[in-house]
């Protein structure tokens, strides 16, 4: 515990040094900021999932910003030689990289209840959707950094790493389309694969356990075959 | 008076045999696909002695370090690291080694200190002793006017040198140094070399390098590694003339 403690404030600390994170915060928050007011004053409806599916599509175009550096970059300036050279299990550096980056996402996910704030003030918002909504955007910033990072240890070319994690996403949020062409049972393995057919039941307020348990299993699968890569040397 | 962590026994030492070497591989290969970066390679390195690796580009030297520090796995063989299973007991192994890359690598957002630091603590040194720890290395490497230094501002030198610190911050019993003069000016050659004859007795060290000269000034003894292969291993004293050795065998 104390390992994977020092490493997650060193990644955290190389996160928070790095003019990566904010640059991403910045962006983020100035697209959301201007759809945010943008559909405010258009349609005088106090709820955010318009903000949500927004975000949804953000997160799948910057997470692999955040994420492409974790590994491809220890591997380029051969640090992890250092890291797994050390008494340090690849858990252990798998678990902290992920936290690490989970919080940052989390982070400027955080910011954006200030549009939940602004509504209260001024409306009557439905909180059920929005407490969801914000669940839904956990679990998929978890799955999209999970992701992330194994994508990332497969490779010590930043941008390639980047490339393969947005490749991925896209093809997971479009699984569903690709199921009209295939035969039974493969056409409802490619519905459940749908990134976007769990996220979307839950940012209008259904919370099915079955949506969670995609999130978390797709989760655990993405941080097992990034441990097991980093052990197979 | 007080006991500074280099008066006292190294963290990693065994109660073991005297005889049992400080490093043993018998028959130990690495291979990708077909080519075999080792092969079949078999030396002992005896405990407080200075171990020179000689051999050209390629020759393996660097996959037997890389394996000895656990971050490959042999393909095949037996390696035994401080009388523990390089494999099986990997993390215990790992405890008991300093390495040293190549390319000497540094986390370029950390300063030299804080670097130090955190490799201490990675190394499960407890939190009382880490300022101590660092002090000592900063002391003994001379790294004192680089200390609050950011790593990336280093010289090759300094970055040598830290590198350095890091492996011996533990104060383990077996130092792995993989060319460890690569790209030092005369001088700091000099030093280096006469640093690492200082940590022989207390420390074992196994060191690599594709230059003659610098095995001869460093070592106890040799072994010449060519195409992943051990072609010979002696001691210096009994080898007047290195260079027509290494002719001879290469």
């Amino acid at each position: 515990m104390r390992t994977l403690r020092i490493l997650f404030a060193k990644e955290l600390n190389a996160t928070l040094t790095s003019p990566i994170g904010y640059t991403v915060a910045a962006v983020f928050l100035l697209v959301l900021g201007y759809t945010f007011s943008l559909t405010l004053f258009v349609t005088k409806v106090a709820n955010l999932q318009y903000i949500f599916h927004q975000m949804y599509v953000l997160s799948i175009l910057l997470v692999p910003v955040l994420t492409m550096r974790t590994f491809a970059e220890e591997r380029r300036a051969e640090t992890l030689e250092l890291l797994l050279t050390a008494p340090v299990r690849e858990l252990s550096v798998v678990l902290a990289k992920y936290a690490a980056t989970l919080t940052l996402v989390i982070g400027i996910f955080a910011l954006t209840l200030v549009y939940a704030v602004i509504l209260d003030r001024y409306g009557e918002p439905d909180w059920g959707p929005i407490y969801a909504g914000y669940l839904a955007l956990s679990l998929h910033a978890s799955l999209l950094v999970a992701v992330g990072l194994l994508m990332s240890s497969v490779t010590e070319n930043q941008v390639v790493a980047a490339a393969l994690s947005i490749g991925t996403f896209l093809m997971l949020w479009f699984a569903d389309s690709v199921s009209y062409l295939l035969p039974p049972p493969f056409d409802s393995l490619a519905i459940n694969l749908s990134l976007i057919g769990h996220f979307k039941p839950m940012v209008s307020g259904s919370v099915f356990l079955s949506d969670i348990g995609y999130f978390v299993t797709a989760t655990l699968l993405a941080l097992f075959l990034t441990a097991w890569g980093l052990e197979q040397r | 008076m007080t006991i500074s962590p280099s008066d006292v026994a190294p963290q990693g030492v065994l109660a073991r045999p005297a005889d049992v070497p400080a490093i043993s591989a018998v028959d130990v290969s690495k291979r990708y696909g077909r080519v075999a970066a080792l092969d079949r390679l078999t030396l002992d390195v005896r405990a407080g002695e200075v171990f020179g690796l000689l051999g050209p580009n390629g020759s393996g030297k660097t996959t037997f370090m890389r394996l000895l520090a656990g971050y490959l796995l042999p393909s095949a063989g037996r390696l035994t690291v401080a009388g523990l299973d390089a494999v099986r007991d990997s993390l215990a192994v790992r405890r008991r080694i300093g390495y040293v890359p190549e390319s000497a690598p540094l986390y370029r957002q950390m300063r030299v200190g804080e670097f130090l630091a955190f490799m201490a603590r990675l190394r499960g040194l407890p939190e009382a002793t880490i300022a101590d720890a660092v002090e000592r290395v900063v002391d003994r490497l001379a790294l004192g006017a680089v200390v609050d230094k950011s790593t990336r501002a280093l010289s090759r030198g300094y970055r040598q040198r830290t590198a350095l610190a890091q492996a011996l911050i533990h104060d383990p019993e077996i130092l792995i140094l993989d060319e460890p003069t690569n790209g030092l000016d005369p001088r700091q050659i000099i030093e280096m070399r006469q640093l690492i004859r200082s940590l022989a007795g207390r420390h074992t060290v196994l060191m690599s390098s594709h230059i003659l000269s610098e095995v001869e000034k460093t070592s106890d003894r040799v072994a010449i590694l060519l195409n992943g292969r051990c072609l010979g291993v002696r001691t210096i004293a009994d080898t007047p003339d290195l260079e027509a050795w290494f002719l001879s065998l290469t």
